[in-house]
């Protein structure tokens, strides 16, 4: 496949189940992809370079950051966002439940990242595993609000209700 | 922070991306996107086109032969991370990659994106020396190996030809029970590493030292490999790590707004005795569990 600069292709990706698709630039990021033709905002952006671990999404299960992916490069592929981890109706998940109960969020910000990388971590790790492979989990996601300690209670707590 | 727009090629084969990065019109791999996508956000590059070999056919697998490793230059960085053959035959790939970034980094981070960015302190970049890997190119008057040896000229500069494809790293065997282990010091938790040192060591059936590789990283302009000869023979104790102060002591590192000169002077001893260390009692365990 070939395409000149400014050109725009239609990508076809699965977004939490469904099939979407939309009309975009190869420049444009998949993160870009998510909040502005999609309308899922929940992947949230920050420092856009790959540093800060904000915008983790799971692509065919693996964590990846949304900004430093084009949306071209996920045609065919299925990924995994916040919005697809509550119920239909709205109710939270267990993990997302457990952040609730156990303060794992002060702003929210790094929530949707933190919850999408607790996902991967817990389906790797079904007990939890150690405490250092749940600091080793989130280590690629900066949260500027909890000092992190409730993120991992709330990890722990998840995994110990059980899937 | 939005790049430049580029004309985008996604081929399927090497043959297919060599002739398109042959055209000469400035066309830029893409492979993990890990380094280049935030320099085009910055523009800071603006490629023309971008020749995205994710689709690419052929690339993305580690083959075993004989001890010998053959990786594909598409292998992300945790897939080598997470491959009990390479682990076995080659621990130190396993020890040094697994500090490249952070999980998500390696999932889109290959093997071939950074064997050419040959960033400084690429962890992959010790490991290939260390293991006197050979880099495979393909380019369209055809494919060329070099020594990782030769291969690293200086950060980010390679031996890499404009227009040139890597293809792959090969990774000759190793001396049977040889003990690995690598060790940096970076400001934050699986930041870049200020300084890393990456070592190698085989023991003989008397438990002895009977070969051993020490490479360090950011000591100089490329990966550094440091003359152990001297610890042949003897069990890594102080009065044998003592002689690699002499080896160390002409060391001029580079500062830079993180960290300066001095400190990685001083971190750098610090380092190679504990990797030659590690890497020594490792050995030792391959010798017992044999
Ligand atoms: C937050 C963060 C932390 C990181 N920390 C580390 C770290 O600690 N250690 C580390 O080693 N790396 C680190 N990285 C970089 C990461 O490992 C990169 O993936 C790697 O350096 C480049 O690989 P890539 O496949 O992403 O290449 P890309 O970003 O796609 O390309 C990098 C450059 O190499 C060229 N290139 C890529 N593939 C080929 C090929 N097959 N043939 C010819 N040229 C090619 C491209 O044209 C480009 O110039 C980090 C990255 C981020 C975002
Ligand atoms: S916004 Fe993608 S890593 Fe920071
Ligand atoms: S809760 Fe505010 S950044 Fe983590």
């Amino acid at each position: 496949m070939s395409t000149a600069a400014g050109q725009r292709v239609t990508v076809h990706l699965e977004v939490n189940g469904l099939w979407r698709e939309a009309v975009v630039e190869p420049r444009r990021t998949l993160a870009d992809l998510l909040r502005e033709d999609l309308d899922l905002t929940g992947t949230h952006l920050a420092c856009e370079t790959g540093v800060c671990g904000n915008c983790n999404v799971l692509l065919d299960g693996e964590s990846v950051r949304a900004c430093l992916m084009f949306a071209v490069q996920a045609e065919g592929r299925s990924l995994l966002t916040v919005e697809g981890l509550a119920a239909d109706d709205g109710t939270l998940g267990d993990l997302q439940q457990a952040f609730h109960d156990h303060h794992g969020l002060q702003c929210g910000f790094c929530t949707p990242a933190m919850l999408l990388t607790a996902h991967e971590h817990l389906r790797e790790h079904p007990d939890g595993g150690t405490d250092e492979q749940i600091r080793e989990a989130i280590s690629g996601v900066l949260c500027r609000c909890t000092g992190y300690e409730q993120i991992i209670a709330s990890i722990r707590a998840a995994a110990e209700a059980g899937p | 922070m939005k790049p430049a727009p580029f004309e985008y090629h996604a081929p399927s084969s090497v043959a297919e991306a060599v002739a398109l990065l042959g055209r000469g019109d400035g066309a830029q791999v893409l492979a993990g996107g890990q380094s280049l996508v935030p320099l085009m956000k910055a523009r800071t590059v603006r490629p023309a086109a971008l020749v995205d070999v994710n689709g690419v056919a052929g690339l993305d697998a580690i083959e075993e032969r004989d001890g010998a490793l053959q990786i594909g230059a598409l292998v992300r960085l945790q897939a080598l991370v997470d491959h009990p053959g390479a682990a076995r035959s080659h621990p130190l790939l396993r020890e040094a990659v697994r500090h490249a970034g952070h999980l998500a980094t390696r999932h889109r981070g290959t093997v071939g994106g950074s064997l050419a960015y040959a960033a400084p302190w690429a962890e992959l970049t010790a490991a290939a020396v260390a293991l006197d890997a050979t880099v495979e190119l393909r380019s369209p008057s055809g494919p060329r190996s070099v020594p990782a040896r030769s291969f690293f000229r200086g950060p980010h500069q390679t031996a890499l030809q404009p227009g040139e494809l890597v293809t792959g790293l090969s990774v000759p065997a190793q001396p049977p029970g040889a003990g690995a282990a690598f060790h940096e010091v970076s400001a934050r938790y699986r930041d870049y590493a200020h300084v890393a040192a990456a070592a190698t060591v085989a023991v003989d059936p008397a438990g002895a030292c009977r070969a051993a590789e020490l490479v360090l990283l950011r000591v100089a302009p490329a990966p550094h490999r440091v003359d152990v000869s001297g610890l042949v023979g003897t069990r890594l104790d102080d009065a044998a790590l003592g002689a690699l102060d002499a080896a160390l002591a002409g060391l001029d590192p580079p500062g830079d707004v993180e960290v300066s000169g001095a400190h990685r002077r001083r971190v750098a001893p610090v380092l190679a005795r504990r990797a030659l260390r590690d890497a020594f009692a490792r050995a030792g365990e391959h010798r017992e569990a044999a």
